[in-house]
């Protein structure tokens, strides 16, 4: 019962990492190149933070969330990325009688722009901001969680990270990012959280901010990284005792992450992509354990022009 | 160069985000200031409900508004006026709407803040709400839909009461107590719409005295907030330059008595109305499901895990309003089919239909009226929708009053009809007989025939039609729209829709009888 949902959306942003150039990342995709390719995330908890007590629910059993997304990353310039997601979303309980949904979710639209780059005599240091705009693309329900495929807001986030690459390949880096989240309008005419009752279907959505701290080893082909990701949204209530819980709950998580990413010899310009993450500590959302793999092609449009 | 970019970068992202900075809820506010069209001068001469008479509690004369007792009040009315807080702008702002619609919306808030069942123990046992024990775990009390619905009739009621024993005694003391403070002296400002009734008692100082000690009985542990509420009611009566401190202590003693009588321990009808034995005991849950093996029929079990006792099993036997216990067995609707019967079968493959091919518009119609665990429950459905009916019409407060209080009788009355059907015949849910048929909303836990969403929302309807004859067409959509929507749900099946709906209908028609004699019109 939790908003394991929007755990899956911020782990959206982070599963991208297509050729590793991802929203959250240090690494950009040359100019002309396009990098897309599907991920797979199988996520599940049994567990999860009704407010800030830990609980599971037989009535929801152990609750599956599998998504299939489409990523795709085009380099404008070598500095300057462009970054889509869209995912379709299934969910399911094996306990209780609520029937999951599925349905396609929220394209997200991306620019990353690396802003800063600094080479030093150990390695190199480099800043990245990026501009995202997130939007469901099918009217599914936001009123209906732990089961609804999504929260159904429009979204805007700004994005920093800066990074430190040693030449050995060692690398840290760190990023934050907040984000808008619009109002979201429900099915029915009143709901009550977070203390007061509402005669409107509209929910004022709280805005976030998320941080990701990673350290990693990326050389020629192989990329792979140990991931810490903090959300905090910023107001909303906590599901009360015994209650369901609600599109506009305060949903915080610190979630760990392993990641390896590699560029196979052959077929040439493939890769695969893997990650697990596990959730450490939340409020209102579920103690997910999510595995996630993927496989990426990239088209080098440059070199064919010049070939 | 570089410095500037990285500048252009985040100006541009500022500027896109800016627009999403601002996001407040539209449309949470219906209520604004409106003069009655009618104030109904006359309806201290309308029957009551619960008194023997509007004139059963006495109120003391006032003194007449050339007394120096009375000029100090006013002086003193004068003095708040000129060094009035926003605060205090604000209090008076918030009743100025009209305080019978306030309460209304403070009761839905109260019982979708308490609507939340008991959470098991590690035993598997659940915990009973105890009304001795309001602030433990569990928190009392569980205000599912026939306590709400019980719950809103008794405030509605007291309030409704209370008021036409205001209204009495403001005619009767109309030639000492003419006029309002602002009437009497110019330098009073009028700062809420102006009334032309006699001040006194105070109809705003009454029906926080009525509601709130009906509240604080039902919801014990909200009491510093229900109290804290009526005493703005009361300031912002006299804040306002409504009324003078006098008129309000004549009215607040009014309301408190009226309630007090509804409550009195041994004797009020509220303490003597069977809710008290509504729970049952294990032994008394048990003969349901024999008497039901007996028929031949499979008895109805919790698809809560672990298993729930069930909800006020003997809710059917609680007094109504307007039904004797003999019409409330007489309305009974005729058995369900039987769980083996071939119409069962059908039933039940429709239900199974639904459950596997909803549509988004259905599965919209299914969230619109779940109205389940944590919200206001559907008898608070029908508030909300009766809410903007009465604002339109300008009713004053006397005749809002009335408008929720039959309301609610009639819905508090389908719910003693519904429940005294449901346990009667103890039926399984779909998911009972068919495990492969899941839900797009919560399974209620009591038994399916008839529905209580389709006999609640027929009996408002019915009601609701009687007193806005321009809407029955609406009421009437709504209401089969609420009673699809448990189809549409998978949790009940369409016998369980039509009888309700029928069953709702007819028990609403017994308050609108009443209503026909009530002296109102």
């Amino acid at each position: 019962m939790t908003r394991y949902l929007l755990a899956v959306s911020i782990s959206i942003a982070s599963l991208c990492s297509a050729t590793a150039q991802t929203i959250t990342d240090h690494l950009m995709m040359p100019k002309k190149d396009f990098c897309t390719g599907f991920m797979y995330t199988h996520d599940q908890w049994k567990d999860y933070w009704e407010g800030s007590l830990k609980r599971d629910n037989q009535n929801i059993g152990t609750l599956t969330t599998t998504q299939l997304m489409w990523v795709g990353n085009y380099g404008l310039t070598d500095k300057i990325n462009l970054i889509a997601m869209a995912p379709y979303v299934k969910t399911s309980a094996s306990g209780g009688t609520l029937v999951g949904l599925d349905g396609i979710q929220d394209l997200t639209l991306a620019i990353k722009y690396q802003f800063a780059e600094k080479e030093l005599a150990s390695g190199k240091f480099s800043a990245f901001g990026v501009g995202a705009f997130s939007t469901p693309l099918t009217n599914y329900t936001p009123d209906y969680l732990p089961l609804s495929i999504g929260l159904q807001s429009t979204t805007v986030a700004g994005r920093v990270t800066a990074a430190f690459r040693l030449n050995e390949g060692w690398y840290a880096s760190a990023s934050g990012s907040y984000v808008w989240r619009s109002n979201v309008s429900l099915d029915r005419p009143s709901y009550y959280t977070d203390g007061n009752i509402y005669f409107t279907n509209q929910v004022w959505m709280p805005n976030q901010f998320t941080s990701t701290y990673s350290i990693g080893y990326h050389k020629n082909a192989l990329q792979t990284e140990i991931n810490l990701t903090q959300q905090n949204t910023l107001g909303g209530g906590d599901i009360r005792r015994q209650d369901m819980p609600f599109v506009s709950n305060r949903m915080n998580f610190l979630k760990v992450g392993v990641l390896g990413m590699y560029y196979l010899p052959k077929p040439k310009n493939f890769a695969v992509r893997a990650q697990i993450s596990y959730t450490l500590d939340g409020l209102n959302v579920g103690q997910s354990f999510s595995v996630m793999g993927g496989i990426l092609y990239t088209f080098h449009f440059a070199n064919k022009e010049n070939q | 160069m570089k410095l500037f970019t990285t500048r252009l970068f985040a100006v541009a992202l500022i500027l896109v985000l800016l627009p999403f900075s601002c996001k407040d809820i539209t449309g949470n506010e219906a209520l604004y200031p409106y003069v009655p069209t009618n104030v109904d001068a006359n309806a201290g001469t309308w029957l009551p409900v619960v008194l023997t008479s509007n004139n059963q509690i006495s109120v003391p004369a006032p003194t007449s508004t050339n007394s120096a007792a009375y000029l100090s009040e006013l002086a003193s009315l004068k003095d708040i006026q000129s060094k009035l807080t926003s605060d205090q702008k604000k209090t008076i702002e918030y009743w100025s709407v009209g305080g019978v619609l306030r309460w209304n919306q403070i009761f839905r808030k109260l019982v979708a803040q308490y609507n939340l069942p008991p959470v098991p123990n590690p035993d598997g046992s659940y915990p009973i709400p105890d009304a001795e024990n309001p602030f433990s775990n569990p928190q009392f009390p569980f205000s599912n839909p026939p306590y709400a619905a019980r719950a809103y009739s008794y405030v509605s009621v007291a309030i409704y009461d209370a008021l036409k024993a205001a209204w009495y005694y403001k005619d009767l003391y109309k030639t000492t107590r003419p006029d309002s403070p602002y009437e009497v002296d110019n330098g009073v400002q009028a700062l809420m719409p102006k009334i032309d009734l006699p001040p006194y008692p105070s109809e705003d100082a009454t029906m926080s005295g009525a509601a709130a000690e009906m509240l604080k009985v039902l919801f014990p542990a909200s009491v510093e907030e229900i109290t804290k509420l009526a005493a703005d009611q009361r300031n912002a009566a006299l804040w306002s330059g409504r009324a003078t401190s006098s008129d309000i202590t004549a009215g607040l003693n009014l309301g408190k008595s009226v309630a007090g009588f509804i409550t009195a321990a041994g004797t009020g009808r509220f303490r003597t109305d069977g809710m008290g034995a509504a729970i049952g005991t294990p032994a008394q849950w048990k003969a349901f499901e024999n008497d039901a093996i007996a028929k031949g029929e499979i008895p109805w079990i919790s698809l809560d895990v672990p298993s729930r006792p069930p909800m006020l099993p003997f809710f059917g036997n609680v007094k109504a309003w307007n039904l004797t216990p003999a019409q409330v067995v007489s309305e009974r609707p005729l058995p369900p089919p039987s769980t083996s019967s071939d119409q069962m079968k059908q039933e039940l493959a429709e239900v199974k239909r639904y459950a596997s091919g909803v549509t988004r518009e259905q599965m919209a119609i299914v969230h619109k009226w779940a109205d389940g665990a944590g919200t206001y429950t559907p008898p608070g459905h029908w508030n909300d929708i009766a809410e903007e009916f009465i604002r339109d019409a300008k009713l004053s407060e006397v005749r809002a009053a009335r408008a929720f209080a039959l309301l609610n009788m009639a819905m508090h009355d389908a719910a003693v009809a519904c429940w005294n059907t449901k346990y009667f015949y103890f039926n399984p849910r779909p998911t009972q007989l068919d495990p492969s048929i899941k839900t797009t909303t919560g399974i209620p836990n009591f038994p399916a025939y008839v529905s209580g969403h389709s006999t609640f929302s027929a009996s408002a309807a019915a009601v609701l039609s009687y007193l806005f004859p321009q809407g029955t067409t609406g009421f009437n959509s709504m209401a089969d729209e609420a009673s699809n929507s448990r189809l549409y749900g998978a949790i009940h099946y369409r016998s369980d829709c039509k009888e309700g709906l029928s069953l709702g209908k007819r028990v609403g028609g017994y308050t609108v009888n009443y209503a026909m004699t009530d002296g109102a019109n």
